[in-house]
């Protein structure tokens, strides 16, 4: 996995509490996020929880809903109380999500439904974390090697040359530039650049890419845009 | 064991059932004959003292204006005799009959007296009964039965008469009526009774088999049915409800095993594929092949994962637990984005889409929306033959607005266009999980709308999904 998790340039790195109580996800969780760079504690359960996060802060939870020893909204309001104001990445077994977690989502937390794929779960980790702490300057310009986005004009360059895209393929060319090196699944593609949470059972997404592709790579002698096989794609230097 | 308990249970409550009513018509049954009692009793007292007080003055009337000479005794006593005759017709005064007397106390005189001897015992008594003149009494004296209404006249001249009535007859007459309206009484309680506990036995019968046949229905075995019978009271409706109730769980135990099966035969094959493909993984020696197997894997997965999730959505819907998450949305606009997202692979299937989107707005859960509308367009993708015309029309037909989704390929296979509503119904080609399209029926149904699907006279299919618009302005959650 890449190694992005440093936030804004400080050596300190990134301090997160993973709460599960199944152990085969809560150790595949920390060892995975300890591979990507950040510093991880686990509980699995409430009450471990709570000893835990007395004397500790932590930059951001991953919380499993389904505790054996209380609802994990209780928890995440009982960690609130106590003066944690750090975001929470709530991983829930159902699909059609609580309506409170919906609630929670708009508070600035987020939700991810297993089973979920790695790169989504840093993805939303990076963008819960990039919410809490302060925004850098919003940049108008993106750059990947030769490629250039003009985010006020709309309008993309490969080299000297313009590249015509439609409105959509700009947003999503957009998209894999501001994750430039970290990879992005169909599922955040969907909704992230189209706004929706569906789960197609065809290949809509491959065909954008493959469209976009056609027209930011085809012809240049470096691909930008990769395929990541049983993850999603990337767009980076090589 | 358990028969016998219903047996006890049902003759019990048939006594319940029975007995109780039994108990307020008896009660109330009785009420009425001791008024009809009191009231016929009444009436013949009535009578026989209007005759008592008629006589005494008549009497008294003789016995004043007769000349006191030597005759006055006997023609007082003739008159008394013939007024007694008048009510006991028999001269034979013995017990069982009508008795009158008639005694006259004459300071200085040889009382007057007709009726049966010895007199002794009826002066005796009048002397005791301390009697109200002009008012009739009851007196009773010794060794006779019936007590006598007696009347008491002072009018005759400074003579007491007393005028004495036993009405036997009347009181025989009471007796049968009491003895009549007993038995009477006591048959049409009974007759009552044996009536409502038949009727309640009967009735409780038919709960009994309902109960028995119930609860010989095992899980394995859900076709029996509780007999219905021929008439539509509460017992046939509980019948026909139960019957009903029985139709539901066989159908849903029975939807519950094509599911299964059909989660079972959809998971095992690309579990078959995961598996597969993480063995060859192992045996692999280059990296770069066995990255490509275990994509093939995450691929399998995924697919894995959407069955699950459709799964589990569909039998929330079932339940009736798919929560809806209202908010004003412009449906075309809805429609417009997935269409575009859908362009390129309709592109790269050279189907020609052509949309006519009127603009709708619509209160509904934008999320669901999104994902039948997405599974529709799916459809169109995965099971149209290349280079196609489809049809997507949006607009407002009265209360409903309704989406269109045509094209001119080979439409519904003809044994799927009445099921492909249903779950885990698909195509023999098809490589989908056959649960699109109950997803979208579900949707609709959530938000009180319908799918219909159809082959259109012209060749091909079209699907109609109308969705009401009347909440725009209610809702709002």
């Amino acid at each position: 996995m890449e190694a992005s998790a440093q936030l804004t340039g400080t050596r300190k790195k990134v301090r997160l509490l993973v709460v599960e109580d199944d152990t085969a996800i809560r150790e595949f969780l920390s060892r995975a996020l300890t591979e990507s760079g950040y510093q991880v504690d686990a509980a699995r359960d409430g009450e471990t929880t709570l000893a835990i996060v007395a004397d500790k802060v932590y930059d951001a939870f991953i919380l499993d809903l389904g505790l054996p020893d209380m609802d994990g909204l209780d928890l995440i309001a009982r960690c609130r109380a106590q003066g944690h104001t750090a975001p929470v990445l709530i991983l829930s077994a159902r699909r059609s999500v609580d309506e409170r977690v919906r609630g929670l989502e708009q508070g600035g937390d987020d939700y991810l439904t297993k089973p979920f794929a790695f790169a989504e779960l840093l993805a939303r980790l990076r963008n819960l974390l990039r919410r809490s702490s302060p925004a850098a300057a919003e940049s108008t310009r993106l750059r990947v090697r030769d490629l250039e986005l003009d985010l006020i004009r709309r309008e993309a360059r490969r080299g000297d040359t313009l590249l015509q895209l439609t409105t959509q393929e700009f947003a999503l060319l957009e998209y894999l530039c501001r994750n430039a090196g970290r990879v992005v699944t169909r599922t955040m593609i969907l909704d992230q650049v189209w706004r929706m949470r569906i789960d197609p059972a065809t290949n809509v997404v491959d065909v954008q890419i493959y469209r976009l592709r056609n027209k930011v790579d085809l012809g240049f002698q470096h691909s930008l845009i990769h395929t990541i096989r049983g993850v999603g794609y990337v767009i980076r230097e090589s | 064991m358990s028969s016998a308990n219903h047996k006890m249970a049902r003759s019990s409550a048939a006594w319940r059932i029975a007995g109780w009513p039994t108990v307020a018509f008896a009660l109330g049954s009785a009420a009425a004959f001791a008024i009809m009692y009191l009231i016929i009793a009444g009436d013949i007292r009535q009578r026989s003292d209007d005759w008592l007080s008629g006589e005494a003055e008549t009497l008294a009337d003789v016995s004043a204006n007769t000349p006191r000479d030597s005759l006055y005794g006997r023609l007082v006593q003739e008159v008394a005799e013939l007024a007694s005759h008048e009510v006991a017709p028999s001269s034979d005064k013995r017990e069982g009959q009508n008795t009158v007397f008639f005694l006259q106390m004459t300071p200085n005189l040889e009382p007057i007296w007709v009726g049966p001897q010895p007199r002794e015992p009826f002066v005796r008594a009048i002397e005791e009964a301390h009697l109200i003149p002009g008012t009739p009494a009851s007196v009773k004296v010794a060794d006779w039965t019936m007590p006598f209404r007696v009347v008491y006249d002072t009018q005759a001249g400074g003579n007491g008469i007393y005028l004495g009535f036993s009405d036997v007859a009347g009181s025989k007459m009471l007796a049968r009526l009491t003895a009549s309206c007993l038995f009477a009484w006591a048959a049409t309680v009974l007759l009552g009774f044996a009536i409502a506990w038949i009727v309640a036995h009967r009735t409780l019968a038919r709960v009994v088999r309902i109960t028995e046949t119930v609860s010989q229905i095992g899980t394995d075995d859900l076709s029996t049915r509780v007999p219905e019978g021929s008439s539509s009271d509460e017992i046939s409706r509980l019948s026909q409800t139960f019957n009903r109730m029985l139709d539901r769980i066989q159908a849903s135990v029975h939807q519950l095993h094509v599911l299964t099966d059909s989660v079972a035969h959809d998971l095992k094959s690309p579990v078959t594929s995961i598996r597969g493909s993480l063995e060859v993984a192992l045996s692999e020696n280059q990296s770069g092949m066995w990255r490509e197997r275990v994509a093939e894997a995450i691929d399998g997965l995924d697919r894995l994962s959407q069955v699950l999730n459709t799964t589990l959505d569909l039998a929330e819907a079932d339940g009736g637990a798919l929560r809806l998450h209202k908010e004003t949305i412009d449906l075309s606009e809805l429609v417009r984005q997935l269409l575009d997202l859908y362009q390129p692979a309709m592109d790269v299937h050279r189907h020609h889409v052509a949309a006519h989107l009127q603009p709708v707005a619509i209160c509904a859960d934008m999320s669901l929306l999104n994902r039948a509308i997405a599974n529709l367009l799916d459809n169109e993708v995965a099971h149209l033959p290349s280079g196609r015309e489809i049809n997507v029309s949006l607009r407002a037909t009265g209360d409903d607005a309704l989406i269109t989704i045509e094209d001119n390929g080979p439409g519904f296979p003809l044994e799927l266009r009445k099921h492909a509503l249903e779950r885990f119904v698909k195509g023999e080609q098809s490589s989908g999980h056959g649960l699109g399209l109950a997803f979208v029926a579900a949707v609709a149904q959530a938000h009180g709308g319908k799918v219909k699907v159809d082959d259109r006279p012209a060749g091909g299919a079209i699907i109609l999904l109308s969705l009401p618009m009347s909440e725009v302005l209610t809702t709002k959650t």
